[in-house]
């Protein structure tokens, strides 16, 4: 359909060009036949049509091997003169458009679409496509991109686009530039595609996204759609809809803020395994006492609900930033007056004041300032921007909450790491002795900074482990959690979660736990333990090493023992 | 009345009519057949194809194609009457069959194309 679109655009723009070429042609040569000439014994002739052809092809393009087969009369040269200003005209005129063909922004616009489709058609991966490029997204797709998954990216803006195909990301992340709510474009994009595994649509506008969310169902029923809401309306009505995935950030926040309330240790290990921006070097506290929240927006609603929920004793300052910026005429909070407000909520005696209004400069002066008349204040902003996460950075704030880093760390675990997400959801049910527990083990074995990744017992990610087992071989996870330079040493790596088969979870199997065909772990292990971890599930050498403690031998070396003894 | 319809009229028409005459005569007797009407039927045929070009319709389409089996034809003729009377150098009198012959079948493409024009022409409401 595109290639013969783009086949029109030429069509349409040069049928002038070829008509006026083969007019100034024709009469050119049918002057030259016609004129009579000279030979070079003095007999007059005339021109062939080959000679006439050949010559005012020449001549037009301004080669000019000069006057065959014989010198020109004078009638003919005059003749020449006139046919060199009509031919030479026409000619340049048709090259001429052309080069304005090659030029037309909509001839370039096409060409785009036809490599974009035929790229797309030849994806025969999985990928994920994704609305838009922001901020929330071009995190979620520098995450995505370095687990080597494919993505597809739609943006109105081409300028978004250049700043993506600069980013340079391996393996290559298909863009282009269209309306993201128009059926075609998504079509283009490969929705309809079974390879394809989600749209991912976060927009901050939720009447956008639920109208795609709703377009992509139609389009494709079975499809996976991650959607951002901001309300918990919003997001009912998307569950009515039959969209499962949706993201609301202050949901999430305020889950992980109850969270940190009433279980701190369970905090401590959510922080500790899934590594936010801000992960603790050691044990950390929300204090117990009075909070002050400054601004009542979604954001404060959803904190106050987990104040109340964890029976904490909380403070409202009502504060909306852009009834403030319109009244002060400035996005600085902290004069006399907002001082005696900070008063009024008992600033003094608080232990902890949130920012959670929509502007993140007012946020910070609403911190600084509190700090300034309490300076053992804790600390917490809503961030919501990444932008200014390095001025929040240096004015010590003790806890910031990135909105555009939770959605896109959340769907990006959605995607990518499902079993983590599961395992996540499990440790919120916990109790907050068990996370000290767990939190206490991962210190000691993996130690602050772990890395979660992933594996399925199938032959693509475990395969000397999976044709061990399809042999008819068990092996439980003691056996395989070893170190390879030592056998007697357990590697450094902690079974989270696995999930087998039948979708069962087990969290935390210990090392008795007989492994299945594609069963899936979730494990925490250093760096170092996880490719350790890796070579020993999938070379068979260093399999057979761990669970037999002896060396493979090769045929050859067989024969040269047998020979030996 | 439309314009771009008394154009391309004029120009599928006179592609026939010039080829007629170029192909009307006996076929060996090169007399009959002047090239000053082969060349004229090849330009007029040329304009003919480019001025089909960039109809999207089915008639379109097929008007296209008739008029590209024409210029393959004349073309060849003309090929064929340049290698005799240049190349080969044997003389027009021998090719004279071929080439006729083969302006005979660009004829009856261009039929073909006046005929389909008129049909169009004719089912026009305006």
């Amino acid at each position: 359909m595109h290639s013969s679109n783009i086949l029109w655009i030429i069509i349409r723009r040069m049928r002038t060009p070829f008509i006026v070429i083969i007019v100034t042609f024709a009469i050119t040569i049918l002057g030259l036949v016609i004129i009579p000439g000279v030979d070079n014994q003095g007999h007059p002739y005339h021109m062939s049509f080959l000679d006439a052809f050949y010559f005012v092809t020449f001549m037009a393009s301004t080669i000019g091997f000069g006057e065959i087969p014989y010198e020109f009369t004078y009638a003919q040269r005059l003749w020449v003169l006139f046919s060199i200003y009509i031919a030479v005209i026409g000619w340049f005129y048709a090259i001429g458009a052309l080069v304005a063909l090659i030029q037309d922004q909509k001839l370039i616009s096409e060409l785009h679409l036809a490599k974009f489709s035929r790229k797309i058609k030849s994806l025969k991966e999985p990928f994920v496509i994704i609305l838009g490029y922001n901020n929330t997204t071009k995190e979620l797709i520098r995450h995505l991109n370095e687990d080597g998954k494919r993505i597809v990216v739609i943006d109105k803006s081409q300028e978004k686009i250049e700043e993506l195909e600069l980013e340079n990301f391996m393996p290559e992340v298909y863009a282009l530039k269209a309306n993201v709510n128009s059926p075609d474009t998504l079509k283009l994009a490969g929705i309809t595609k079974r390879n394809c595994k989600a749209t991912v649509t976060l927009f901050d506008n939720d009447f956008k996204n639920t109208k795609i969310a709703l377009l992509v169902r139609l389009l494709n029923p079975k499809m996976n759609v991650i959607v951002k809401s901001s309300t918990k309306e919003q997001s009912e009505h998307l569950k009515n809809l039959g969209i499962k995935s949706s993201v609301n950030p202050f949901t999430l926040v305020a889950e992980r803020f109850y969270l940190a309330l009433a279980s701190p240790n369970l905090w401590n290990l959510e922080m500790l395994l899934f590594q936010h921006k801000q992960y603790v070097k050691s044990y950390e506290e929300f204090p117990k006492g009075k909070y002050i929240i400054c601004g009542y927006g979604i954001m404060g609603t959803v904190l106050k609900d987990a104040l109340d929920k964890a029976k904490m004793e909380s403070v409202f300052i009502d504060l909306k930033s852009s009834n403030h910026k319109l009244k002060k005429k400035s996005a600085i909070f902290g004069d006399s007056q907002d001082y005696k407000l900070l008063l009024e909520a008992g600033i003094k005696n608080a232990a902890a004041i949130i920012a959670a209004t929509s502007d993140d400069l007012i946020n910070l002066t609403i911190l600084l300032t509190a700090k300034k008349i309490n300076p053992d204040i804790y600390t917490i902003a809503r961030e919501n921007t990444n932008d200014d996460i390095t001025i929040f950075n240096s004015a010590k704030i003790d806890r910031a909450y990135v909105i555009e880093e939770v959605v896109s760390e959340h769907v990006h675990r959605q995607i990518s790491q499902p079993l983590a997400d599961r395992f996540l959801k499990e440790l919120y049910k916990q109790t907050d002795e068990w996370g000290l527990e767990l939190s206490k083990t991962i210190r000691t074995t993996t130690g602050y900074n772990p890395e979660l990744f992933e594996i399925r017992v199938v032959k693509s990610q475990a395969f000397a482990l999976t044709d061990y087992l399809k042999n008819g071989g068990s092996v439980n996870l003691g056996l395989i959690a070893r170190d390879l330079s030592d056998r007697s040493k357990r590697a450094k790596l902690i079974f989270l979660m696995v999930k087998n088969r039948k979708k069962e979870i087990t969290l935390l199997p210990d090392d008795n736990y007989e492994v299945k065909v594609s069963d899936r772990f979730l494990i925490a292990a250093t760096k170092e333990a996880k490719d350790n971890f890796e070579l020993l599930v999938n070379n068979l050498n260093e399999f057979h090493y761990a669970i037999t403690g002896k060396e493979l031998k090769n045929w050859a070396l067989k024969i040269f023992e047998k020979k030996e003894s | 009345m439309n314009t771009q319809k008394v154009i391309s009229g004029f120009f599928i028409i006179l592609a026939m009519t010039l080829n007629f005459g170029f192909f009307y005569g006996d076929i060996d007797n090169f007399a009959h057949h002047s090239p000053y009407e082969l060349f004229a039927t090849i330009v007029v045929n040329f304009i003919a194809t480019v001025l089909k070009l960039g109809d999207k319709t089915q008639l379109g389409s097929v008007l296209l194609a008739t008029s590209l089996v024409a210029d393959i034809q004349l073309i060849a003729a003309s090929i064929v009457w340049g290698i005799s009377l240049y190349v080969a150098n044997n003389g027009i009198t021998d090719s004279a069959q071929i080439i006729v012959s083969l302006s005979g079948g660009a004829l009856m493409a261009n039929i073909v194309s006046v005929i389909l024009f008129m049909g169009d022409t004719l089912k026009s409401k305006r």
